[in-house]
C-alpha cells in the first residue's frame, strides 16, 4: 500500500507529461491546418479577383487606360496562377489592350489632325479677314448708294472688276463642287441684292502688286 | 467561247463602273438640292426689288440682267390675277420690265414656303431636272398707301442642273449650272 502511494506521484508526473506532449502536437498541427486554409483562400480570391479583372477588360466595362490595363494583366501574371481559364482570359485581354492602344492612338491622331485643321482654319481666316469684313461690310449696308461705296473699297483689293470668283458649295475627297463662276463686280452686286454674306474666303491668287486675281469662297 | 465570255465580262464591268459614276453621293446631291433652292430664293429676292417702287430705275435694270441670267433661254413666267380668268404667259425679260411697270404707288412681294415638289431627278442626257413650288403674297397700294389689290398665287418652277466645265487661270473647272425654265400658275386665291 505504502508502495503504491509512493507511486502516484510519479504516475501524476508520467501523465502530465504525455498530455502536455499530446496536447502541443495537436494545437502545432491546427495551426498548419489554418494557415495551409487561409492561403487556399487567399489564392481563390486572388483568381476570383484576376478573372473578374480580365473579363471587365477583355469586356471593356473598364474606364481604365491600356496603360493600366496592362499593368494589371501583368500583375496577374506575376501571381504565376497554374489555371488554365486565367491563362486563356490572359491572352484575350492582352490582345484587348492591343486592340484599345490602336484605338488610342487612333483617336489622338485624329485630334492631332482637327487640331491642325482649326489652326489652319483661323490662319486662313486671319489671313482673308479683311476680304471676309468688306464682303460683310457690302452685304450690311444702308442703302443703295452706302452698298455701292462699300462695293467700291472692296474692288480695291481686286486687280480687275472682272476677276473669276468660284464658290465651292460641297467638298468631297479633295474634290470641290462649284456653282456657276462669276465675276467679283457681280458677286459684290449679289451681296448688295441679298443683303447677306453666307460665305468665307477658302482661297486667293493674288499679283505681284499684291491684288487678288482669282478668289475662291465657300459655303459657310 | 471563252474569250466572247470574258470580253463579255469586261463590257459588263465597264457598264456597271460607268452608272457607279454617274450616281451622285448624298453629300453631293444635297448640295445641288441646296444650290437650286438658293437660285429660287435669289429669283424671290431679285423680283421683290424690281418690283418695290422705291428700287432706282439704273438698279433695277441691273437687277433685270442678273434675273434673266437665272433663266433657260426662251423661258415663260405665268401671271394671274384673281380680276380674269386666264393665265398670261411672258418671256422672262418682257415679265421683268412689266413688273418694273406696275401701276401702283407701292408694290410688296413676298415668296414663302419654297420647296421642293418633284425632287431633281437625272435625265438621260446628265441633267437633272426638278419641280419647286412657292407661294407668293403680291400687295398693291394707291398713292394714299392703301391696299387696292392683293393676292397669293401658287406658282411651280422647273429647276434643270447640269454640269459643265469652264477653262479659269489654265485650271479646268468643274461646276454645277443651275437654270430656272417656265414658272407656271397654279392657283391664285385672294
Amino acid at each position: 500500500m505504502t508502495k503504491f502511494i509512493k507511486l502516484i506521484p510519479k504516475t501524476i508526473m508520467v501523465l502530465l507529461v504525455a498530455s502536455l506532449l499530446v496536447g502541443g502536437a495537436t494545437s502545432c498541427k491546427s495551426k498548419k491546418k489554418l494557415a495551409k486554409e487561409k492561403a487556399a483562400a487567399e489564392y481563390a480570391m486572388k483568381v476570383d479577383n484576376a478573372k473578374k479583372d480580365l473579363t471587365a477588360i477583355i469586356n471593356g466595362s473598364t474606364d481604365w487606360t491600356s496603360d493600366q490595363m496592362a499593368d494589371r494583366i501583368a500583375k496577374i501574371k506575376d501571381y504565376n496562377i497554374q489555371d488554365e481559364e486565367v491563362k486563356g482570359l490572359i491572352k484575350q485581354a492582352e490582345a484587348k489592350v492591343e486592340d484599345v492602344r490602336a484605338a488610342e492612338m487612333r483617336k489622338a491622331e485624329e485630334e492631332r489632325l482637327r487640331r491642325e485643321e482649326e489652326a489652319r482654319i483661323r490662319a486662313k481666316q486671319s489671313e482673308f479677314a479683311v476680304i471676309d469684313n468688306q464682303f460683310e461690310a457690302v452685304a450690311n449696308a444702308n442703302g443703295v448708294d452706302n452698298a455701292n461705296n462699300q462695293i467700291q473699297m472692296a474692288l480695291q483689293y481686286f486687280e480687275t472688276p472682272d476677276i473669276p470668283v468660284l464658290i465651292i458649295i460641297s467638298q468631297n475627297g479633295g474634290f470641290n463642287d462649284y456653282d456657276r463662276p462669276t465675276t467679283i463686280t457681280k458677286f459684290l452686286n449679289y451681296l448688295k441684292d441679298k443683303k447677306v454674306y453666307k460665305y468665307r474666303v477658302e482661297s486667293a491668287k493674288k499679283n505681284g502688286m499684291g491684288k487678288i486675281t482669282e478668289l475662291e469662297l465657300i459655303t459657310k | 467561247m471563252k474569250r466572247i465570255a470574258l470580253v463579255l465580262v469586261i463590257l459588263a464591268a465597264f457598264g456597271v463602273s460607268g452608272a457607279v459614276a454617274q450616281e451622285l453621293s448624298p453629300e453631293r446631291k444635297q448640295a445641288i438640292d441646296s444650290l437650286a433652292l438658293e437660285k429660287v430664293r435669289d429669283l424671290s429676292k431679285y423680283i421683290s426689288i424690281i418690283g418695290s417702287k422705291e428700287t432706282p430705275w439704273s438698279e433695277a435694270n441691273r437687277v433685270i440682267d442678273r434675273a434673266e441670267e437665272l433663266f433657260m433661254q426662251g423661258s415663260e413666267i405665268g401671271v394671274s390675277s384673281l380680276a380674269r380668268p386666264e393665265i398670261s404667259y411672258y418671256t422672262v425679260r418682257k415679265y421683268f420690265e412689266r413688273l418694273m411697270r406696275l401701276n401702283y404707288n407701292k408694290v410688296e412681294i413676298s415668296w414663302y414656303n419654297i420647296e421642293y415638289v418633284s425632287d431633281l431627278q437625272r435625265q438621260p442626257d446628265g441633267t437633272y431636272v426638278g419641280v419647286i413650288t412657292i407661294f407668293q403674297k403680291f400687295k398693291g397700294y394707291d398713292a394714299e398707301g392703301r391696299l387696292v389689290y392683293q393676292d397669293t398665287t401658287k406658282k411651280d418652277i422647273t429647276v434643270y442642273v447640269k454640269r459643265k466645265e469652264t477653262q479659269i487661270g489654265g485650271r479646268l473647272i468643274g461646276f454645277w449650272d443651275v437654270l430656272l425654265g417656265d414658272i407656271r400658275v397654279k392657283e391664285t386665291t385672294k
